[in-house]
């Protein structure tokens, strides 16, 4: 089956902003400024997986700052106060808010998997069998924080023999 | 009433209990599952007026929670609250008998809109 590559950048710059809007930044105070620098660093990162219809991952990415401060703002509580654990759930959720919103945008028939949570920079994850496709990097009251999607190069194959 | 908020995630039960609050709806007597087997176990059990479920969650998905509490005779109001939100996953939930489908991020606004007519 073919798929063309129906999610980009604009896209997930949009989903991200809803994230913003609905969480980090409902006064419309503090956005994600996109930067479209590919090669800002992270230290932390989030991931969940997309099989079927479309295969790879979508990836969230920030420095810790940017973690602690979503953790803060998700979870109503000081940054002060954040735990790892917190920083932990707060990225899985948004891993898997991105990841729910990319699934929807792609053919019938793909399933999305729990987020897996890594507190070290997204350049210590490596997929071997996925290529980056497109990506959202923006500075968030100036910390990095980027989301990217990989996807499958046997996905990729098929859609060049299809 | 009684309202119980299912997801796996201890951040999104969070922001749906206060997200509940700022659209008015705080006074509530709240219970929590993280799971489906918990979801199901409290819904009967518990016995809540409604339940606002994830859909993807470990030991059984919030519709089969669904499926299963009608196969059961069990007519609580129960609905999700998910990131994913292709047609195929709404038309199975309305399939099952839900409620409402909210889709995440959301905001209190959207709360307002889809429970008010259910808590009053």
């Amino acid at each position: 089956m073919s798929v063309e590559v129906v999610v980009n950048a604009n896209d997930l710059f949009e989903m991200v902003e809803q994230v913003w809007v609905s969480y980090l930044d409902p006064e419309g105070i503090n956005p994600l400024i996109p930067t479209g620098d590919e090669e800002q660093s992270s230290e932390v990162h989030s991931s969940v997986s997309i099989t079927g219809s479309w295969t790879g991952h979508v990836v969230y990415a920030s420095s810790t700052a940017a973690a602690k401060k979503a953790a803060a703002a998700f979870l109503a509580m000081g940054v002060e106060e954040v735990s790892d654990e917190d920083v932990t759930d707060v990225l899985g959720e948004l891993a898997n808010i991105v990841g729910g919103n990319v699934k929807a945008m792609l053919p019938a028939g793909a399933l999305l998997s729990l987020p897996q949570v890594v507190l070290a920079p997204d350049s210590a994850t490596k997929y071997p069998s996925a290529e980056r496709i497109t990506g959202l990097y923006g500075l968030w009251e100036g910390e990095p924080v980027s989301v990217s999607m990989w996807q499958s190069r046997n996905d990729m194959n098929k859609e060049e023999t299809a | 009433m009684k309202i119980l908020i299912a997801d796996d995630s201890r951040v999104m039960r969070q922001i749906v209990t206060r997200t509940l609050r700022q659209a008015g709806f705080g006074d509530h007597d709240l219970v929590e599952a993280a799971d489906g087997q918990e979801t199901l176990d409290k819904t009967v059990g518990e016995k809540p007026d409604l339940v606002i479920s994830d859909w993807n969650m470990p030991e059984m998905t919030g519709v089969e929670v669904l499926r299963k509490l009608r196969a059961a005779g069990n007519d609580v109001k129960f609905g999700f609250v998910t990131s994913e939100c292709t047609p195929e996953m709404q038309q199975a939930a309305e399939a099952a008998g839900a409620a409402f489908f909210i889709v995440k991020p959301f905001t209190a606004e959207r709360f307002d809109e889809v429970f008010s007519p259910i808590l009053g």
